[in-house]
């Protein structure tokens, strides 16, 4: 407010003969050039974000490309009953929700962990060092990772010959399916778990180091401070970013399984993003896969819910 | 400060275990380097670790010869320019009023931008909307569908929120206009923040996958990463030569190894330089406020 009255102090006179005009029409006057420059980056949102997610209605059609959203014929509920029916929709459910699982159980706490090793070294120059290797693997695509995955345990790769220094028989780690959902989690966790500390450590660096000074003088070891100082400064943080990865809980990631994906692990691998996008994409089959798109989606948000309203017991939750 | 034996034990296990694990984030590169500089022979008969076996430049001279591995170099080269240098502008237009207070729409939007990070765009219905406005096979798709970041466009609104409001003040009395205030005493002043931006949107636009996935059908057109993707996948394209003709010093291996470490070579070689703006501006990008 004392903005508002100072500008016009500046600019006397603009408004003095239209006394009763409501202040927004003003405000868009004076700052019509903010509303220009905002206009591009509305519309982005509108036609990349908004249209698409309005456009999930087609998963109550059946959409045919030729007649479109508005001449296309409505199903209702069809659709999903079609896919609830569906061998394959199970199947690529259940690979789904499992390496979510196995994603969160294991991959969700790794950076944590990790930030607290690093917490404990107190060479800052180790730390420096350490932290830049560990950050790397995040700046490669998917398909470099993938490759080097494919390479690393190709039969003649590395882990095989390491295997074979003590005897022991290659193992065609791609192509066998007990191996795939571990080498995603795994493979994942190299990737990001370094850059995943970094929200951590920068919360880490935030705690007032006297609570640390108080616990010495009470005679609290590293391990003791740790647990009753660093992790409870950490569990704001560790909510909020749980919050935020629930609600995509079954969004794992379209470029990493893709990747990975051979025909001899679309059993176990099959996930709803890469199943997504071979029959809806390249066969075409529009409404079905949104369903499963919209399903999904749902699926999410049902659990982002829950998590938030148990947050909310505990402490804050996103909203 | 004395340590107890137990944390003495603690702290050595610690630096052994944190080294061990920082290695293997660097060990598949060297290794895939050692194999794309060794024989083929070598390559297959798990001889090379981290120094290349029969040592040979064969592999990187025939991917160096390859014109459609450089014509994709150079369609990765041209959207991580063009890419960034929109993503950029449009980026900053957008942070811009939503720092500011006299923009009084500056919540209800923030809030219609924080929904779509919630709310993904379905793949579907995100395909068929890029595919009705035409954009089906060209590099538009690569570009316009995902030109603002909104991570990144929140980074810059922060940073923009962090400035001192004294200096618009002084800006107004001078009787500067919003794009002035924008152009002449913002982004001088932003120099850090809009560098790291800059390389997060190009390093996404370097390793541009799904997009082009989605909508690019004409090989002529590949990213790089495309690219590799279809050499990994069918590496006799890659070698391009007829095995059987004469006895070359180099195999599918060798050439994988070398193709992927061409795709990731400029990432891995500005990444040092780079990396702590990187982690600064991650940090900035929290919605907290």
């Amino acid at each position: 407010m004392a903005e508002l009255s100072e500008t016009s102090m500046l600019h006397p006179g603009v408004t003095v003969n239209k006394p009763v005009k409501p202040s927004y029409l003003r405000n868009i006057r004076k700052h019509w050039m903010l509303y220009v420059m905002i206009l591009p980056g509305i519309l982005f949102y509108i036609i990349f974000k908004y249209i698409p997610l309005g456009g999930s209605v087609i998963a109550f059609q059946n959409f045919q490309i030729m007649k479109g959203i508005w001449n296309s014929p409505w199903v209702g509920l069809d659709n999903f009953k079609f896919i609830f029916t569906y061998q394959d929709f199970y199947h690529v459910l259940r690979n789904t929700a499992l390496i979510a699982f196995y994603k969160l159980v294991i991959g969700f706490p790794a950076p944590i962990l990790l930030a607290l090793m690093f917490n404990e070294v107190r060479k800052m120059l180790a730390k420096r060092f350490l932290q830049s290797l560990f950050y790397l693997p995040h700046f490669l695509s998917w398909v470099v990772v993938g490759g080097i995955v494919f390479e690393v345990l190709a039969s003649g790769g590395f882990v095989n010959a390491v295997r074979g220094w003590f005897g022991f028989e290659p193992i065609l780690y791609m192509q066998q399916e007990q191996y795939f959902r571990p080498i995603v989690v795994l493979s994942s966790i190299w990737k990001e778990v370094g850059w995943g500390t970094i929200i951590y450590l920068a919360a880490i660096s935030g705690i007032d180091p006297t609570q640390y000074e108080a616990a010495v003088m009470d005679g609290a070891n590293r391990w003791k401070q740790t647990i009753y100082i660093t992790l409870p400064a950490l569990f704001p943080t560790i909510l909020i970013l749980f919050l935020l990865n629930i609600g995509n809980f079954l969004e794992l990631g379209f470029d990493q399984v893709y990747n990975l994906l051979t025909p001899m692990t679309y059993s176990v691998g099959d996930i709803i993003e890469t199943y997504v996008y071979r029959s809806g994409v390249l066969q075409g089959q529009y409404s079905v896969t949104t369903a499963i798109g919209l399903f999904q989606s749902i699926i999410g948000f049902i659990l982002l819910w829950i998590f938030n309203r148990l947050a909310k017991k505990t402490g804050e939750g996103l909203w | 400060m004395k340590q107890t034996f137990g944390e003495k034990c603690f702290q050595i296990a610690n630096y052994v275990f944190l080294t061990a694990a920082a290695f293997t984030m660097i060990l598949p590169l060297l290794h895939l380097l050692a194999v794309s500089l060794s024989s083929p022979v070598a390559a297959d008969s798990k001889e090379v670790f981290l120094w290349p076996v029969g040592f040979t430049f064969a592999s990187w001279k025939h991917i160096l010869q390859s014109s459609g591995l450089w014509q994709s170099f150079g369609v990765t080269v041209f959207i991580t320019v063009a890419g960034t240098a929109l993503s950029m502008l449009f980026s900053v237009l957008t942070a811009f009023p939503l720092s500011r207070r006299e923009f009084l729409l500056r919540k209800q939007v923030m809030l219609g931008i924080v929904i779509t990070m919630i709310f993904n765009a379905p793949m579907i219905p995100f395909f068929l909307t890029v595919r009705e406005l035409g954009l089906m096979n060209s590099l538009w798709s690569l570009l316009i569908p995902g030109v603002i970041g909104t991570f990144n466009m929140v980074i810059l609104r922060t940073f923009f929120m962090s400035l001192p409001k004294e200096l618009d003040d002084t800006a107004r009395i001078d009787g500067c206009h919003d794009f002035r205030i924008l152009f002449q005493i913002y982004l001088p002043l932003s120099k850090p923040v809009l560098a790291t931006v800059s390389l997060f949107y190009a390093v996404g636009y370097w390793n541009t996958f799904q997009r082009a996935v989605l909508f690019l059908r004409d090989p002529g057109l590949w990213p790089l990463q495309m690219k590799l993707r279809a050499y990994l996948t069918s590496p006799e394209e890659l070698a391009q030569v007829n095995m059987f003709l004469g006895d070359y010093n180099f195999n599918t291996t060798t050439l994988k190894a070398a193709t992927i470490l061409f795709a990731s070579v400029p990432i891995i070689l500005v990444y040092p330089y780079l990396q702590k703006y990187f982690v600064k501006g991650s940090l900035l990008g929290s919605l907290k406020e």
